[in-house]
C-alpha cells in the first residue's frame, strides 16, 4: 500500500492501492512552501504528500490558514514549491513559468468558488476562449465547447451570457470549460461556497459523474460536509501537514 | 476564436464611448488643424504648383514667391542662352493699391506676364481671355477679391495705381497667403505702372527642354546669374512654404496643436484601457491560471487599442470631412490628402498602442493564484 496515503482514506472502501498507483494523474511527495514576509519565514507547508489516481475523488478539507489553497496551487502548477517533487499525468514537473504555463494548458482544469467566468462571454465562448488560450482553434474547439457544456447539462444555455444564468448554471460552465481540452487533473477550489444545499449537491454530484465517465483526477478543496459524500477519500491538512479528517 | 478583447470593450460601452470619443476628438483635432494649416500653405504656393515653370529665377534672399525683389530684366537673355532652356520669360509680381468704388484703397497682387497661355497662369479662367491682357489696360481679377473689395463684373473698371484698368474676365483659386487679392495684367504694363520696376523683372520662369533635367539646367543657370538664386518648382514652393512655416510661428502653432490632440488622445487612451486592465485584473488571472501568458493579456490589451484607434479614427476622420463644407464657407480650405490621412492614421494606431503599454506593467505582475481569492 502506497505509505503516503494510508492515513487519510475516509470511510468509503477503497479499491486496491496497487490497481490504483498505475493510474495516478497526480502526485506531491514531500512539498514544502516557505514564504517570506518581510524578515520573517512562514512555513506553509511542511512536507506534504499525496496521490490522486484517475477517476478519484479527494476532498481536501482543513481550517482556514491550513495551507489547502496553497496546496491546490502547487497541484495546479501556478505556485512552485520550496521543496519536494510534482508529478502531473506521470510526468515530474520542474522549470520556469513556460513550462509551468504549459502544464497548466495541457494537464490541469481549474474550479474556482468564484466561478471566476469572463462575464462579457457567453457560456459557450467562455468554454472555447479557455480552448483557444489552450491552443484549440476555429470549428475544433466550437464543438469542444459545445460537448463539454451539453456534458454538464447546459446545452441550452450555450448563448447566455453570466449574468443570465444561475449560480448552479455558472459553476456548470466553470466546470466545463475545466473539462474543455480533456485535462487529467481537475481542481476545484471550495466549488459550493456560494451555492444553496440542493443546488451544491446537485454540482457535487455531477462532478463525482464527470470524475469517473470522463476518468479524471479530482481534488476538491471544501469546507462543505456533503464533498465526504461524493469523495473516494476525505484528506485533512492541517498547520501545513496532512492529517486525520476526522480531527477537524 | 473568441475576442475577449473585443467582447470586454462591447460590454463595457460607456468606456468604449470614453475612448473612441477621446481618440475621435484628437484625430478631428489633428486632421482639421493641420488641413486649415495644410490649405494655407497650399495658397503660399498655389501659383508655383500650377505654373508650368521648372525653374524660378528670383533676386537673391527672396524669402517666398509674394515677396519679391526687382533685377535687371535683361538678365532673362543670358538664362535663355543656357542649353536645356526651352523657354525664358520675364514675370512681374507686386503688391500694389488698387482703388475701389467706395473710394477705399486696397492692396493687390499683381502678377505681369507677356505670354499668360505659355506659363499656364491664370490657371482657372472663369470668364475671359487671358492671351487679350496685352492688346490694352485690361486686367483679369480672382474671385476671391471679392470678399475684401465687394462685388465686381466682367466690364467694371478699377484703378490700380492712379491707372485706369477695365476688367475683361475673373479667374478662380489664383490666391495669396497674405490674403491679397491676385491681379493678372501685362507685363509691360505692370512695369510702368511702378518705378521701382522699370526695366526690371521679379522673376524669370524658365521652361525645361524635354529630356533635360530641371536640377542640372539649374546649376548651368546659376553659373550664368551669379547675382540671383535658382530654384527647381520643388525647391520654390519648399521655400516659399518654409518661410511662412518658420518665420510666423504658424509651423510651432501647427506642432502645439498635434502635440495636444496626441496628449488628449493618450491620456483617455492610457486612462480607460489602464482603469479597464484593473477592473478586469481577476479576469487577467483567470487567463493566466488556465494557461494563458503574459503575451496573451498583452493582445487583449492591444487588440481592444486597436479597436479604439480604427473605430475613433473612422468617426474622427467623418467629423473632420463633415466639417469640410461649413469651413469652406468660411472660406477656410481643409487640405487632407490620402497620405496625410494615412499618416494621421499610422499615427492614431501607434498612439493608441503606446497607451496601451502603460496598462502593460500593472497585468505582467498578475498573480494567477489570486482567483483562489474570494
Amino acid at each position: 500500500m502506497n505509505a503516503m496515503l494510508a492515513p487519510f482514506c475516509c470511510d468509503r472502501e477503497a479499491p486496491p492501492r496497487d490497481a490504483l498507483s498505475a493510474r495516478e494523474v497526480l502526485a506531491v511527495e514531500d512539498v514544502r512552501k516557505t514564504f517570506e514576509e518581510g524578515s520573517q519565514k512562514v512555513e506553509v507547508l511542511r512536507g506534504v504528500s499525496l496521490a490522486v489516481d484517475q477517476g478519484e475523488v479527494v476532498a481536501l478539507e482543513g481550517p482556514s490558514g491550513s495551507g489547502k489553497t496553497t496546496l491546490l496551487s502547487i497541484m495546479g502548477c501556478i505556485l512552485t514549491p520550496s521543496a519536494g517533487r510534482i508529478r502531473i499525468a506521470g510526468r515530474e514537473v520542474s522549470g520556469d513559468e513556460a513550462a509551468l504555463r504549459d502544464v497548466r494548458k495541457r494537464s490541469i482544469g481549474f474550479v474556482f468558488q468564484q466561478y471566476n467566468l469572463f462575464p462579457a462571454l457567453t457560456a459557450l465562448e467562455n468554454v472555447e476562449y479557455a480552448l483557444n488560450v489552450k491552443g484549440v482553434r476555429g470549428r475544433g474547439a466550437n464543438a469542444e465547447a459545445a460537448r463539454v457544456l451539453d456534458l454538464v447539462g447546459l446545452g441550452d444555455r450555450k448563448r447566455f451570457l453570466p449574468r443570465d444564468l444561475s449560480g448552479g448554471q455558472k459553476q456548470r460552465v466553470a466546470i466545463a470549460r475545466a473539462l474543455a481540452g480533456s485535462p487529467e487533473v481537475l481542481l476545484a477550489d471550495e466549488p459550493t461556497a456560494n451555492l444553496d444545499t440542493a443546488v451544491g449537491t446537485q454540482i457535487l454530484e455531477l462532478f463525482q459523474k464527470l470524475a469517473k465517465e470522463e476518468n479524471k483526477g479530482l481534488v476538491i478543496v471544501t469546507h462543505d460536509p456533503k464533498v465526504r459524500n461524493v469523495a473516494d477519500r476525505v484528506v485533512g491538512i492541517r498547520d501545513g501537514r496532512l492529517s486525520d479528517p476526522t480531527e477537524h | 476564436m473568441v475576442s475577449l478583447a473585443r467582447k470586454n470593450l462591447l460590454h463595457d460601452r460607456l468606456r468604449f464611448v470614453i475612448t473612441v470619443a477621446g481618440v475621435a476628438f484628437a484625430v478631428t483635432l489633428v486632421l482639421v488643424q493641420v488641413g486649415l494649416f495644410l490649405g494655407l500653405l497650399g495658397k503660399a504656393t498655389v501659383t508655383i504648383e500650377n505654373s508650368s515653370a521648372d525653374i524660378w529665377v528670383t533676386s537673391r534672399e527672396t524669402p517666398n514667391v509674394d515677396f519679391a525683389h526687382s533685377f535687371p530684366e535683361t538678365t532673362v537673355l543670358r538664362v535663355r542662352g543656357v542649353a536645356g532652356v526651352e523657354k525664358a520669360d520675364n514675370a512681374i509680381v507686386q503688391f500694389m493699391n488698387i482703388m475701389l468704388p467706395s473710394g477705399a484703397e486696397e492692396g493687390c497682387l499683381v502678377y505681369g506676364l507677356e505670354d499668360f497661355s505659355a506659363w499656364n497662369l491664370p490657371w482657372d479662367v472663369e470668364s475671359g481671355d487671358p492671351t487679350e491682357l496685352r492688346r490694352g489696360d485690361f486686367i483679369l481679377m480672382d474671385r476671391s477679391a471679392e470678399r475684401r473689395f465687394g462685388p465686381f463684373q466682367v466690364g467694371d473698371y478699377r484703378e490700380i495705381l492712379g491707372h485706369r484698368f477695365r476688367i475683361i474676365g475673373a479667374t478662380r483659386g489664383a490666391a495669396s497667403f497674405t490674403t491679397a487679392p491676385v491681379v493678372f495684367m501685362d507685363f509691360r504694363r505692370a512695369q510702368g505702372l511702378q518705378q521701382t520696376v522699370h526695366n526690371r523683372t521679379s522673376y524669370i520662369l524658365v521652361k525645361v527642354a524635354p529630356g533635360h533635367d530641371a536640377a542640372q539646367v539649374a546649376e548651368r543657370i546659376r553659373a550664368v546669374t551669379p547675382y540671383n538664386d535658382v530654384y527647381t518648382r520643388a525647391e520654390w514652393a519648399a521655400r516659399s512654404r518654409n518661410y511662412w512655416v518658420v518665420s510666423t510661428g504658424l509651423g510651432m502653432n501647427m506642432g502645439i496643436t498635434v502635440f495636444l490632440g496626441i496628449l488628449v488622445g493618450i491620456v483617455v487612451v492610457a486612462q480607460t484601457l489602464y482603469t479597464s486592465a484593473v477592473e478586469h485584473v481577476k479576469e487577467f488571472g483567470t487567463v493566466k491560471a488556465i494557461g494563458g501568458s503574459n503575451w496573451d493579456i498583452y493582445r487583449i490589451l492591444g487588440e481592444q487599442a486597436l479597436i479604439a484607434a480604427v473605430v475613433g479614427y473612422a468617426i474622427g476622420a467623418a467629423m473632420s470631412f463633415g466639417m469640410r463644407p461649413l469651413l469652406a464657407q468660411l472660406h477656410l480650405n481643409v487640405l487632407v490628402s490620402p497620405q496625410f490621412a494615412a499618416t494621421v492614421f499610422a499615427g492614431t494606431v501607434l498612439m493608441c498602442l503606446g497607451a496601451a503599454m502603460l496598462s502593460f506593467k500593472r497585468v505582467a505582475g498578475i498573480d494567477p493564484a489570486l482567483v483562489f481569492r474570494a
